[in-house]
């Protein structure tokens, strides 16, 4: 049994907190042989980020393969890469510089002041991201047209380094996505889907330390890059299996059959 | 180079969903209060947001590493129930406001658990696992169709026309009755409790109860006890039947969502206060059987009768190499995900444990399998006499296990268990009977039984540790003219009464997967273990089914080792253990209590044969004297006023109308004034069953009362979970016994108590100067237990003055109408207060994790060291009522039936239906009213296999109406609520079995905010979005018998929800 993963790698984000953001790099790590498909990570990033209604910026897709009754089910959970090459920061800069910014940490970062006031950087943005990342604040709640208008939909949320709220405007009009939690990071908590994960998952930390664990990881499974043919140099590494009968070698063989 | 995703069902349009209209531009202006729009409380919490907004920094900025929800003072720590498996979790407060939760790191939703005396300041950064229904938590929490004040029905039963009404004139007019709807022109007069509760003294309750178990006995005639209470017979419901009970038991309760804390106290009220013996939870529409079994299965024999047996064992996944999961899995349902899942998934990615699933559907469990067992539904007991019959052919069960025939030759094995396989059962005409005895033989005593022992009957008492007894396995012969067989032998000839070929047929399963699966099962020594829950129980063959399944691990003799079934790691009692006089012994604390009698409404625990109103077979309606809790059979049993009627029903938390199969025969009860003269409901929504109730009172939501659940065998440690209110609830303020408190099930628990004067409620209830007044009265006692521990010197320690400070930071947005400092102490004392807190202050007591979860011999930690029963003697004694046929001592497979005993399989329908839960979905609560999970899955389907809907005409998305033989038009019918279709969309799958339609629950809502509510005069308008999908109870089958009710596993009681057969019409 893997032990204490989650504690370790509290202790690995405390590590990479003492030193300075620059020498900081988030990756996250999804194995997918444990993803049930549940959607905890899902929801507990609407929940964390007030993500507008019916958006979410986690996604947990799934598929079949073959056919009754030898068949697979495959988990694919996705959100932004916070790619180190990022075409949507690319296709923004075209029009509005500064409405996408990438952190030394790795963290990719949506300026919703400025989006929100650039239609063009929001399209273009939405247009050039090939892993479905990007969701649009169209304003509005969940219980529009119910007779409450509830407070987990009004409250103060946090985002990047901003104390934000969608009753006040704050995102309105803009573009959102995953943030890797940096408001929690900051303060020594992972990421909202990490814990959560039932399956156990979800792994993040820093790249830069070898002795974290999604560093192990790296070097231990063959991880796999969602299209990374692209060039975009994702930082969210998937391990992969190749059917249900042998669940327990890790594999890209059969992420690669689908997604090249 | 171009990017390519294969186009398989991955579905990027269908991942969020468009949600039908909500007709947003139709604002509902709620003037009324009853609902959550017209709360104060919450008004002046966005209020509070709002402002709190005003006065935040114009930038909007944050200061890294200040992000409040990082904080201890931002969390109380309590316990979920989106399902039952409630996890303990984190709830996370913003300005008063409960905004995200997560897992509890002291708990086992993490594993490993934090040490118990980690600072609270590193536990509150670390988030622990649920589910995303626990996730979604808020949205039940902060649902806008939450009633938060009293309601009293203004129109017909159902029609939903409500006005609200002051908490004590309801609970005055349910009380004192009277013509309480005369203004709707209803001229009849309601009886009130006060008529209804009329035996009130406690030493002639106790002398009628004895003698009328006596009558029922046969030990006392019925003139006897009429000439020894001639003054009293007008007490009684029937004179003539003095063992129906007072009239004490026509008041009703039904419990949907209950569980301990709230278990106990309202027990005390019902049996110790009111007198009612009628107290329903509702176990038989969930997963009774289950429990029934197991119970059979770890009954011990003692002075003269079986008791003491378990409901649940759950295999150690932690240590585990194989595992078989029967209808049930790690990932969805069950109980519960959130702990399990990591232990399965983790041995699966390392390649310690290889899992097999047998499930008609391919679910998120079976995706993970090495063996799918796509069986065909109602055949798990022949799947697993198949593999029993394997097993016996290829010698591959623990020969020396199943040898041991008492607790010393279990001890000299180096196990803790034995089994009854050796010991000798009575053969008798119409089939295996009573195990043979002393009074057969003329060998032993009364308390032992009988093996063979090299050719030689030799006595064996089972729970002797000092001389060990082995017996043959397989026997059959005569003993003193008596024709016997081991109960190894007669379960090796029901597996053997069909050839595998035969099994494999009934089942669907080909042979070499049996087989296979047999093999791999039999292939790790004690490290393997087989998992069922709801798949095969909830069928009127569920027991035997059940019984197949446990008989498995007695084979193979796993149970207490590790790797094999576990017990779990047991909890700190709530109520007194008994082995510290530390701890309050407030449950057994009842001065003045009545002792309620008589049988339960629903016939459950009571034998026909021992009853005034035996009359031969068949009985009228079945008694079922091996279960409890037997909930779809309350109301239709009264409703044919056998064995009585009722004047009253206090529905909690329930909705029998859509939980149970066939639960639009419940609505047909519910909405008949005669038939439930008086109805009131305590509900967080006008529910759809609580709808029909003649009052509401609102009830407080899970996060923001007590309570203390228990886990489930799954957990391997010590775990004792303590939900606390996290939020000042949003229900109205009501006063009882002087207290200003919340409207909430409690309050008119001791609003009722307060009026009628019930004992063990208000002043000195528990002793002198010990008040039972206010909820905390109760459920603070029971953390103080966890606190002082069952042992002398097993108390947690004192919480510091730093803890004691965070603990009232955490708490400064609880008004006092929930919190207050000084009150939690009195109810607890001075002496314990402290320990407490620190309980408090982590939501529960756990014991820290052991790397090792046993004992080093390769026992777990916390054994169950008794006797396994192969043979279920209680069982086979006893008769079926209506066809008067005895039951059988072993598993056996046999088709489903009807109440008279009927095969009942309408071979004619194409597809057999079956339910599930999504991980999304609990029974109630969450989808699709937690509108995060409705955006994921905003509707259920119809989900059949791909080949048979092409077969059946269908396409991927096609409407389809359910039909069945009980409801041919497909539709529920809703008594003054119009109809609802059970119509939905085809969903075809490759992972299906070809001949079997799945539905998953959660959908097809009529209540809970679905429909519009008139309240006060005012439209409530209902939100579309929770109309979605269908609800296919309806289609379930009617029982041709009974006619009233769907159909029932005579010996678990479990309701049939999987032996309807279906088809589907284009819609």
């Amino acid at each position: 049994m893997a032990l204490n993963e989650i504690v370790r790698m509290h202790e690995d984000l405390e590590n990479a907190l003492k030193k300075p953001e620059s020498e900081r790099s988030w990756i996250m790590v999804i194995d997918t042989r444990k993803c049930v498909g549940d959607h905890a990570c899902a929801v507990s990033c609407m929940a964390e980020n007030v993500c507008p209604p019916k958006t979410a910026y986690r996604k947990v897709f799934e598929t079949e393969f073959n056919s009754f009754p030898e068949l697979d089910r495959f988990f694919m959970p996705t959100n932004c890469q916070h790619c180190d090459n990022p075409p949507c920061k690319k296709a923004a800069d075209k029009s509005t510089k500064g409405a996408i910014e990438k952190r030394k940490d790795g963290i990719v970062v949506f300026n919703y002041a400025k989006l929100a006031k650039s239609p063009k950087a929001k399209e273009a943005a939405k247009k050039a991201c090939p892993y479905y990342a990007i969701v649009d604040d169209k304003a509005g709640f969940y219980t529009d047209g119910t007779p409450v208008l509830e407070p987990y939909e009004t409250r103060d949320f946090y985002e990047y380094d901003k104390k934000l709220n969608r009753k006040r405007g704050d995102t309105k009009g803009s573009i959102r996505k995953c943030t890797f939690c940096l408001h929690r990071l900051e303060s020594g908590m992972l990421p909202a889907c990490v814990g959560t994960c039932i399956g156990r998952a979800m792994y993040f930390g820093d790249k830069n330390d070898p002795e974290s664990l999604v560093s192990e990881l790296l070097k231990k499974e063959k991880t796999w890059n969602l299209k990374a043919g692209l060039g975009t140099q994702p930082r969210v590494y998937y391990i992969g299996y190749e059917d249900r009968t042998k669940i327990s070698v890790a594999t890209p063989a059969s992420c690669i059959a689908c997604h090249q | 180079m171009a990017e390519k995703d294969k186009d398989f069902t991955c579905k990027l349009s269908e991942y969020i969903e468009k949600l039908p209209e909500t007709d947003i531009t139709r604002r509902t202006l709620l003037k009324s209060g009853a609902l959550l729009g017209g709360s104060a409380i919450l008004m002046s919490q966005i209020e509070g947001a709002f402002k709190l907004l005003r006065t935040a920094e114009a930038s909007g900025g944050m200061t890294a590493g200040d992000y409040p929800l990082a904080k201890a003072e931002s969390v109380i720590y309590s316990v979920c129930l989106q399902c039952h498996t409630a996890c303990p979790i984190k709830v996370k407060i913003l300005n008063g406001v409960a905004v995200k939760i997560d897992g509890n790191p002291y708990s086992e939703n993490m594993t490993p658990n934090l040490d118990y005396s980690t600072p609270l300041t590193k536990a509150a950064k670390i988030d622990a696992k649920v589910c995303p229904k626990g996730q979604a938590g808020i949205q039940s929490l902060y649902d806008p169709y939450r009633i938060v004040k009293a309601l009293k029905r203004n129109g017909p039963r159902g029609s939903n026309k409500w006005k609200t009404i002051s908490f004590d004139k309801a609970i005055d007019e349910i009380v004192n009755g009277g013509k309480l709807f005369a203004s709707i022109g209803e001229n009849r007069h309601v009886p009130g409790l006060k008529e209804i509760y009329v035996m009130r003294d406690p030493k002639l309750s106790a002398d009628m109860a004895k003698d009328a178990k006596a009558v029922a006995d046969g030990k006392m005639k019925v003139a006897g006890y009429k000439s020894k209470y001639t003054s009293h017979l007008d007490l009684l419901i029937d004179p003539d039947h003095p063992d129906l009970g007072p009239k004490n038991n026509q008041l009703l309760s039904m419990w949907g969502r209950i569980e301990h804390g709230r278990i106990e106290l309202g027990k005390r009220f019902m049996y110790g206060g009111f007198g009612s013996q009628n107290l329903i939870e509702h176990t038989t529409i969930c997963e009774q059987s289950h429990h029934i079994a197991y119970k059979e299965a770890t009954n011990q024999y003692e002075d003269g009768k079986w008791s003491g047996g378990i409901t649940h064992m759950k295999p150690d996944s932690y240590n585990a190499e194989f595992i078989i999961y029967f209808g049930t899995g790690f990932v969805e349902a069950n109980f519960g995900p959130p702990a399990m899942c990591e232990k399965v998934t983790d041995g699966l990615a390392s390649g310690r444990l290889k899992v097999a699933v047998v499930d008609p559907r391919m679910s998120k469990s079976a995706s993970r399998a090495w063996k799918w067992l796509p069986i065909k539904p109602s055949t798990d007991a022949a799947l697993a006499l198949a593999m029993v019959r394997w097993m016996v052919e290829n010698k591959r069960y623990d020969a020396k296990y199943l040898a041991n025939a008492n607790k010393a030759a279990a001890k000299s094995g180096g196990e803790t268990t034995w089994s009854n396989s050796t010991h000798l059962v009575k053969i008798e005409k119409d089939g295996p009977g009573a195990l043979l005895r002393e009074s057969d033989t003329g060998l032993g005593d009364k308390d032992s039984f009988i093996v063979i022992k090299n050719g030689t009957p030799t006595v064996v008492k089972a729970d002797d540790d000092k001389s060990a007894v082995t017996g043959d396995l397989d026997y059959s012969g005569e003993i003193k003219g008596i024709k016997v067989k081991t109960a190894f032998t007669i379960l090796k000839e029901e597996a053997f009464s069909k050839s595998l070929a035969e099994w494999s047929e009934i089942t669907g399963i080909p042979v070499k997967d049996i087989e296979e699966v047999t093999r791999e099962f039999t292939s790790h020594g004690k490290k393997a273990g087989v998992e069922f829950y709801r798949g095969p129980v909830q069928h009127t063959n569920g027991y035997y089914n059940a019984q197949a399944i446990i008989a498995l691990n007695i084979l193979i003799g796993n149970t207490d080792h590790k790797g094999g079934m576990s017990v779990g790691g047991g909890h700190w009692h709530e109520y007194a253990s008994g082995k510290n006089k530390g701890q309050f012994n407030h449950e057994k604390t009842q001065p003045n209590k009545l002792t309620a009698f008589g049988h339960k409404i629903t016939r459950e625990g009571s034998h026909y044969e021992k009853s005034t109103l035996f009359n031969g077979y068949p009985a009228k309606r079945p008694w079922l004297p091996f279960t409890s809790n037997v909930y779809q059979e309350a109301l239709p049993s009264a409703a044919d006023a056998y064995p009585y009627t009722i004047k009253a029903l206090w529905l909690h938390m329930g909705s029998p109308g859509l939980a149970a199969p066939a639960g639009h025969t419940a609505l047909q009860i519910l909405a008949d004034v005669n038939k439930v003269p008086l109805f009131f409901a305590t509900d967080i929504v006008l529910g759809e069953s609580s709808m029909y109730a003649d009052y509401v009172f609102p009830d407080t939501a899970i996060w923001e009362r007590f309570g203390n659940p228990h886990s489930s065998p799954d957990v391997p440690l010590a775990a004792s979970k303590f939900r606390q209110p996290t939020i000042t609830p949003l229900t109205e303020v009501v006063t009882v016994y002087g207290e200003k408190m919340h409207c909430s099930y409690e309050a008119v628990v001791l609003a009722i108590a307060e009026k009628l004067g019930l004992a063990g409620f208000g002043k000195d209830a528990f002793g002198p100067r010990w008040d039972f007044t206010r909820q905390e009265d109760w459920y603070l006692k029971n953390a103080a237990n966890f606190a002082v521990g069952d042992k002398e010197g097993d108390s947690v320690p004192e919480a510091s003055f730093d803890e004691i400070k965070t603990f009232t930071e955490a708490r400064k947005h609880l008004k006092p109408t929930v919190f207050s400092m000084e009150r939690l102490e009195k109810a607890v004392g001075p002496d314990k207060w402290k320990r407490t807190i620190t309980v408090l202050n982590r939501g529960g007591r756990w014991a820290n994790w052991k790397n090792e979860v046993t004992d080093g011999k390769g026992m777990l930690l916390k054994t169950y060291g008794k006797q396994l029963n192969l043979y279920a003697e209680n069982v086979a004694k006893a008769k079926h009522s209506l066809t008067g046929k005895r039951f059988s001592g072993i598993a056996i497979y046999e088709p489903p039936k009807d109440a008279a005993g009927n095969v009942a399989l309408d071979m004619d329908m194409p597809l057999q239906l079956i339910t599930y839960k999504d991980i999304l979905g609990g029974q109630s609560r969450t989808l699709p009213n937690n509108y995060w999970m409705s955006a994921i899955l905003p509707e259920n389907y119809l989900l059949i296999n791909a080949g048979t809907a092409a077969k059946l005409g269908f396409k991927d998305g096609d409407k389809a109406r359910l039909i069945s033989l009980t409801n041919t038009d497909g539709k529920w019918r809703l008594p003054n609520h119009g109809t609802k279709d059970m119509v939905g969309k085809v969903k075809a799958v490759e992972g299906m079995r070809p001949d079997v339609v799945a539905v998953s629950w959660s959908f097809g809502h009529w209540g809970y905010g679905a429909s519009d509510s008139f309240i006060d005069g005012k439209t409530i308008k209902g939100d579309k979005r929770r109309t979605t999908g269908l609800c296919p109870n309806a289609a379930m089958r009617v029982d041709p018998v009974l006619k009233n009710v769907c159909m029932t596993d005579p010996i678990g009681g479990s309701s049939s929800f999987y032996d309807t057969r279906v088809k589907l019409v284009k819609a």
